[in-house]
């Protein structure tokens, strides 16, 4: 029943959505394609993890990762080399991994170079426990896997089942069992038990914390792990810590990736310590905290409802700001901030509020996941807390700070950093893959890699939080890309939070890899500042938003590849030079299409992005014809003199053709095979005639050669039959799918001139 | 003290009832109609009880919400006077009164029938109603005045009594006025008893008792208040042999079955107490090593011992969840329900598993903050939405308390009033929501801010106040709900720790001491008070331990008597002098079919062998109709009697041929198969049988019938086996906890 809502409701929101495609646009794609040209994506690696300074054998799993050959990391101090099999050949999909003594511990991005280029990465964990994996199915007790005190192990969760671990306690042994799973970019929302040895439930741990247990008697335990809603499969990986801890010492957790809006966090120059911490009990106004400002201070949200109370004197007229971090942390937390002004008459007080300051908010509306796509799915804002204080009267000042989701909760790791200070204006950015409505549910674009053909362009959102009142403009810009491939930052403008860079490779550009670095650049009292932005991705694609909640995180570095085997549908290509227009008129911009298949409808609609002229009212041309114009009103746009960098992107339905060049390889190989047979066929229709005229004495070297040609026949005939298999499934993968995907023209330099007076 | 009941009695009672009246009523005339010496017939002491008593204004009639009936709208149970004065006086163009000529009046034409009468002839014209709102009309429809006397209270004589079966009692009801004058409103006033199977009452208020024995309460109400009259009615059995006590539960239940002379049945034997503890305290059949290991036990203390081991099982945890997330509407409407759902039932479960003391589960559970995933609780409010949904959910499932009918009015039968209501939404007024980003799943926090809600009537913004407890202030800084946890965690609060005592004795008992287990109240006293008080007292003092309750109640002898009934008790539905057999729970009993015929039922997504009463959700009642017809509820309800209890000609029908029971019958890998291919003895597998159906062994009798079925030629088949099961499955002793 449940299913039969759930379908008849997805299938009415499809329809409606059909219905006022079509009305609305006839330009729009149709909805039976596929979304997103094929990209590769390494989705899994057995094991996710080695110990620090050990060699491990590695298997992997992905998309469009067939003809993988390099495995890199983001840290040069991890390397991997092909596994070789017994006659030395590379086996597919496995790699011997080295992990260096002087390794970091912590998570790292493992990812493949492909025929389409790098893929996606991949969280690959290095740690100092021994590691182990799970072999053999361990879904019942009888069948629970050993697993030994400081050791990790490895698995993928089984559907419809718990996983079961054992192992040996002595009484009073405290042991530590966390199991790493988001954070190390796996699906599984995990609930990890500790049970008795006949399997009755003891401890349960289902918010994704670690359980800390003590040993009740000697003896042995259970572990069991499974998926709070039952799910499994190679999508919910996790691994499973079991350390010993000695009494009193604080839980250290398996390393996790970063959420998005982490990127925000800390201010430059912070120091890595507060400088005080909350001193318990500070409740209420009869103990409240004395401090001075400015001020950086650590504390926790710790006991339920806590509330932690300081005092200040400040002058009228001043201004600070301040900032609180902990949802930022990874925490789940909702800091609350209030200030009041505190006016003492005796033992009453008359309290006035200055300033109530909460969450950060997003740059950009974020998705609400639905069906429709409605924005970005990463969240740049925060829980946390960044905002202004005016002092609006001398005197006592009263600072209270409370987690709004800690009313009821009992934990103190859940740790804030308070900072007040005078401004100290600033920026801090973050971008990912741009996406746009291409197909209802669809958000596989999200997380594709930077995996570049010859003449593509693609565009990456970037948002800003911008930090004390800065308000200048941002540049942004890419270097480190690899030869062919340039990037184009279309800065954030002044007292804005988005811009968008795009980053194009030219048609020649040759297969290449680079590791790119993301800057951003702004003038902070008169003196220039760069920043490193940082970059952010899903960590699986998602083809249908309502079935499941993106989960997006921040990478550690930012590789940028060319396939060089692979060309983009089609190149839109403006006047390489700087065109110009005077305020108030309209330009004219030519398009060059440089079209390499085709496409599924006339027309493609195009929008324009970058500052200044991004209200362009979306436009079609004919994506069938050689060339085209965009005109752009400076005039309706009011967009004012100066100089700017924009582009034209909108979704087209490609014929997109997998390899064709196999057919022709294929088609070669049957034709040569073919041949070959023509020549053996004659041969052997020579030879049996030879051998019926042979003479007696002849004869049986005649029938031994008449044997060997037929044998040969045979063989080569069974090769004409593989080749033509391989012409037709090369034909068949090659025959033109329609493939949406988002179009963006190489950047377009647009000077707009003031009028003359 | 029992009275006659003649035909005179009606005309003494319309003459106590109106000649008083007359006599009380020397106020100040200003009418034209009226002489100074005649008495003024007031509209509030007068008119509106006989608008109340002829039943005008109950919710089916002209109360009906939204304007009446047929245009004439009168308040609730006569609540409002000076609203019901203006409907009658200065709306329907003037047709309902006509002082000129009282008998034409609109009102007493169709009270009378005179003229068609969509509610029927509510007041004949020659009753006393009729007479009195003659006058009225006559006089000139006047209002009360200053001077006019006001209602200040009844009591009703006698309060209480024991009586004895089949006999009467008339109660005479005393009204108070601020002059200090007294009224015998007996004929004016509305009588309800709270179990009508124990006692009926005319509306005379003559009590006719029937033969069942116990306490009833006979609920009267005048004008917007009520009072009791409270029975006790005793058999007057002799009382001997009565278990000894272990625990002042039993000190209190047997005390009051002396009192009653009720003699109580003895304690079960051991197969019965292990089989029905199991059932109440881990949800399902004990397994054949525990029953065997069980009864062969010489150890004192066993039955303490398996309440002991059954409470540290995770089965409790499951069992006391099933219950819980049902009552809290763990409810699955779309697939992006599931991980909420998951997670919530996983809380509960987590919850009791951990011994959570129930003041603590309540506390995070009303004032949850944050996200599902990251605190489950919150889920409750993706459920239930809006705070006076949260307050009458609250209210009745924490408090007892039913506060659905002060939304719009004055409680009728209780003191809660409007401004009660919305005193107590004010508490979730602060409740913050921001969007997450699942679909249909808000993040919940407290938003700052002077928690007030509006009375809808009165628009005066109410601080939060508990049930007529004062709360200290509540800053904006502070969230309510806090201090509404708070409240009902007091050592003193008056319905937290009894309404879930009262709740809990019922899962163990059937028949709460208060019924139904959500509705306490002033009117619908407890069968035994005293042992409601200390069971109370006992969980409070504990840390509100609900494993401690639980093994204080099923470690009694009340709670081990046999099911049997002696010659005397059989009479008895609600003093606990025998346990009253209940017929398992459709999880229960689904689990228990799969335990005797060695299957599982598949339960979609979820892991081969989870047993039914361990599901999440009521989702999974959409695919099963074992479960549908036996009375899984959906969820919908904080009310415990959405779970059907009853029997049914379907029910029935199921367990005699459904296919699904003949599946589990025939399964390859079942115990029919596995029996019918054992090399062991025919009788070691009855034997077998009926310890893991019964927790005992075989009677002589049934090993005979069972071995002669299976003795007959060709007979010792899987398909036998299967029948036999079968049998067993069709028992009332499989089929109910007893």
């Amino acid at each position: 029943m449940t299913d039969f809502v759930f379908n008849s409701r997805r299938r009415s929101l499809f329809l409606t959505a059909l219905i006022f495609g079509a009305s609305l646009s006839l330009a729009s794609p149709s909805f039976a394609q596929s979304v997103g040209l094929p990209a590769p994506r390494l989705l899994t690696t057995t094991p996710m993890g080695a110990k620090v300074g050990t060699q491990v054998e590695i298997t992997i799993s992905g998309e469009h990762i067939d003809d993988a050959d390099e495995l890199t990391f983001s840290d040069k101090r991890i390397t991997a080399a092909r596994k070789l099999d017994a006659s030395g050949k590379p086996e597919a999909n496995k790699y011997v991994v080295t992990v260096a003594a002087d390794c970091p511990v912590g998570i790292h991005e493992a990812r493949v170079m492909t025929r389409l280029g790098i893929s996606s990465s991949r969280a690959f964990c290095v740690g100092t426990l021994d590691e182990a994996v799970r072999a053999a199915p361990n879904t019942t007790l009888a069948t629970a896997m050993e697993l030994k005190v400081n050791s990790i192990c490895n698995a993928v969760m089984s559907a419809r089942a718990a996983d079961f671990y054992r192992f040996e306690a002595t009484k009073g042994q405290r042991l530590i069992v966390d199991c790493a799973t988001r954070g190390i970019d796996s699906k599984l929302d995990a609930t990890v038990v500790i049970a008795d040895a006949a399997g009755r439930d003891l401890l349960v741990e289902r918010r994704g914390g670690a359980l800390d247990f003590t040993a009740p008697a000697d003896g042995k335990y259970v572990i069991k792990v499974h998926e709070l809603t039952f799910k499994g499969g190679p999508a919910y990986y996790y691994r499973l810590g079991l350390s010993e801890l000695s009494v009193g010492a604080p839980i250290v957790r398996l390393p996790a990736t970063k959420p998005v809006n982490s990127f925000s966090w800390p201010p430059q120059g912070l120091k890595e310590q507060a400088e005080l911490a909350e001193v318990e009990p500070n409740n209420d106004r009869m103990k409240a905290q004395k401090i001075s400002l400015p001020c950086d201070i650590t504390g926790s949200f710790f006991p339920a409802a806590d509330v932690d109370v300081f005092e200040f004197e400040a002058k009228k007229g001043e201004v600070w700001w301040v900032e609180v971090a902990s949802e930022r942390f990874g925490l789940p937390t909702d800091p609350s901030l209030l200030v009041q002004h505190v006016a003492r008459t005796g033992d009453a007080e008359k309290l006035t509020d200055v300033a109530e300051l909460s969450d950060i908010p997003s740059p950009v509306k974020v998705s609400s996941n639905g069906y429709a796509y409605d924005g970005p799915p990463y969240n740049a804002g925060s829980a946390d807390i960044l905002g202004k204080l005016e002092i609006k009267e001398d005197g006592l000042h009263r600072l209270q700070l409370s987690d709004l989701f800690g009313g009821t909760r009992n934990d103190p790791k859940n740790v804030y950093r308070l900072v007040i200070r005078k401004a100290a204006p600033d920026f801090a950015v973050v971008a990912w893959a741009l996406h746009m409505e291409l197909r209802n549910g669809d958000r596989n674009a999200v997380s594709k890699p930077l995996a570049l053909r010859g003449g593509a362009t693609l565009a990456l959102e970037v948002v800003a939080i911008r930090r004390d009142g800065f308000d200048g403009d941002i540049d942004l810009a890419l270097e480190g890309l690899p030869e062919g491939v340039t990037a184009s930052g279309l800065k954030i403008p002044a007292g804005q939070t988005r811009g968008l860079i795009l980053v194009t490779a030219n048609q020649n550009a040759p297969r290449a890899i680079g590791s790119a670095t993301f800057l951003a650049r702004g003038t902070i009292n008169g003196e220039a500042v760069t920043r490193r932005g940082h970059m952010a991705s899903h960590a699986w694609p998602i083809p249908d938003s309502w079935g499941e909640i993106p989960s997006p995180r921040l990478f550690a570095d930012i590789p940028v590849s060319v396939s060089g085997l692979e060309f983009t549908p089609i190149t839109l290509s403006p006047p390489k030079e700087m065109l110009t227009v005077t305020a108030g008129e309209k330009l004219t911009i030519p398009l060059l299409h440089t079209r390499r298949t085709e496409f599924s409808g006339g027309t493609l609609q195009l929008k324009t992005m970058g500052a200044g002229f991004d209200r362009t009212p979306p436009f079609d041309v004919t994506i069938t014809a050689d060339q085209s114009q965009a005109v752009l009103d400076t005039g309706a746009l009011k967009t004012p003199p100066g100089d700017y960098l924009i582009a034209f992107y909108g979704g087209a339905v490609a014929k997109y053709r997998h390899r064709p060049d196999l057919v022709t390889t294929a088609e070669a190989a049957h034709k040569q095979a073919t041949e070959e047979l023509a020549v053996i066929d004659a041969e052997l229709k020579k030879l049996i005639e030879a051998a019926k005229g042979a003479a007696t004495d002849a004869k049986p070297e005649a029938d031994k050669a008449v044997e060997a040609a037929t044998a040969k026949h045979k063989t080569v005939t069974a090769a004409v039959t593989g080749a033509a298999e391989q012409v037709k499934k090369a034909t068949a993968a090659a025959a033109p799918a329609d493939i949406v995907d988002i179009i963006v023209s190489e950047p377009i330099a647009i000077r707009v001139n003031a009028p003359a007076k | 003290m029992p009275s006659n009941n003649n035909g005179s009695r009606r005309r003494g009672l319309r003459a106590s009832l109106f000649l008083p009246l007359v006599g009380a009523i020397f106020a100040a005339i200003d009418s034209p109609t009226l002489n100074a010496s005649e008495p003024r017939v007031s509209f509030v002491n007068d008119v509106m009880p006989v608008l109340t008593k002829s039943g005008c204004n109950v919710g089916v009639c002209h109360a009906k919400a939204g304007g009446g009936q047929k245009g004439f709208q009168l308040s609730l149970l006569g609540f409002e006077p000076l609203e019901d004065f203006e409907h009658l006086v200065k709306e329907g163009r003037n047709r309902r009164l006509f002082p000129g000529a009282p008998d034409r009046s609109l009102l007493l034409l169709k009270a009378s029938g005179q003229v068609p009468h969509g509610g029927g002839v509510r007041l004949e014209a020659a009753s006393d109603g009729y007479a009195v709102l003659r006058e009225w009309i006559r006089q000139g429809v006047p209002y009360d005045t200053e001077a006019t006397p006001k209602f200040v209270s009844f009591e009703v004589q006698p309060s209480h009594g024991s009586i004895q079966r089949k006999a009467e009692q008339q109660l005479k009801v005393l009204a108070k006025y601020s002059d200090g004058s007294v009224r015998d409103i007996t004929g004016m006033a509305l009588y309800e008893a709270n179990d009508k199977a124990m006692a009926d009452v005319t509306d005379r208020g003559l009590v006719k008792i029937s033969d069942i024995v116990g306490n009833v309460a006979v609920m009267v109400r005048y004008q917007g208040r009520v009072a009791v009259y409270s029975a006790s009615i005793p058999l007057g059995a002799p009382v001997e042999n009565m278990p000894p006590s272990k625990s002042f539960v039993d000190d209190l239940v047997f005390g009051n079955l002396k009192l009653l002379g009720i003699p109580a049945s003895p304690v079960c034997d051991d197969s019965t107490f292990l089989r029905r503890v199991t059932l109440d305290i881990g949800g399902r059949l004990p397994t054949e090593e525990e029953s065997a290991a069980f009864l062969a036990s010489k150890d004192e203390a066993k039955r303490d011992n398996v309440v002991n081991d059954l409470l540290q099982s995770p089965d409790y945890a499951d069992f006391f969840a099933n219950k819980w997330t049902a009552l809290l509407k763990n409810r699955r409407d779309d697939a992006s329900d599931t991980v909420s759902n998951f997670a919530f039932h996983a809380w509960v479960r987590d919850s009791f598993l951990a011994n959570k003391p129930y003041d603590q589960f309540v506390r995070e559970l009303l004032a949850a903050t944050g996200t599902v995933i990251g605190n489950p609780p919150v889920a409750w409010y993706k459920r239930v939405k809006e705070p006076k949904q949260q307050i009458e959910d609250v209210a009745q499932l924490f408090l007892g308390v039913r506060m659905q009918c002060a939304q719009c009015h004055h409680h009728p039968f209780e003191r809660w009033s409007q401004d009660d209501y919305y005193s107590l939404t004010a508490f979730f007024s602060q409740v913050g929501r921001k969007p997450s980003g699942t679909r249909g799943e808000d993040l919940i926090f407290h938003k700052r801010g002077l928690a007030t809600a509006a009375n809808i009537k009165t628009a005066i913004a109410l601080k939060p106040a508990a049930l007529g407890d004062v709360i200290p202030e509540i800053t904006a800084d502070e969230d309510p709900r806090l201090k509404l946890a708070d409240w009902m965690g007091g050592k003193h609060n008056a319905f937290f720790a009894k309404s879930l005592v009262n709740r809990y004795w019922k899962h163990f008992f059937v028949r709460g001491l208060i019924e139904p287990e959500d509705d306490i109240r002033d009117t619908n006293p407890p069968t035994n008070p005293a042992l409601l008080e200390a069971l109370e007292k006992h969980f409070i003092t504990s840390g509100f331990d609900l494993k401690e309750l639980v093994r204080i109640i099923t470690q009694s002898r009340a709670y081990q008597l046999s099911e049997v009934p002696n010659q005397h008790n059989i009479v008895d539905r609600q003093n606990y002098s025998r346990y009253y057999p209940r017929r398992l729970q459709a999880e229960v009993l689904l689990d228990a079919i799969d335990r005797l015929a060695g299957t599982q039922t598949d339960f979609a997504n979820l892991p081969p062998g989870t047993r039914a009463v361990a599901l999440p959700d009521n989702s999974y009642n959409a695919s099963s109709q074992f479960l549908r017809v036996f009375g899984r509820p959906e969820a919908e309800s904080v009310c415990e009697c959405e779970r059907v209890q009853s029997s049914s000609l379907a029910q029935s029908l199921h367990l005699l041929n459904a296919a699904e029971l003949k599946a589990k019958l025939a399964s390859p890998t079942g115990r029919a198969e596995r029996l019918a291919k054992e090399d062991k003895p025919a009788e070691a597998k009855i034997r077998e049988l009926y310890l893991a159906a019964f927790s005992r062994e075989p009677r002589p009798p049934e090993l005979k019938t069972a071995l002669d079925y299976l003795n007959e030629p060709g007979n010792a088949t899987n398909a036998n086996w299967q029948d036999l099961i079968w049998a067993l499955i069709n028992t009332k002793e499989f089929l109910f906890n007893h």
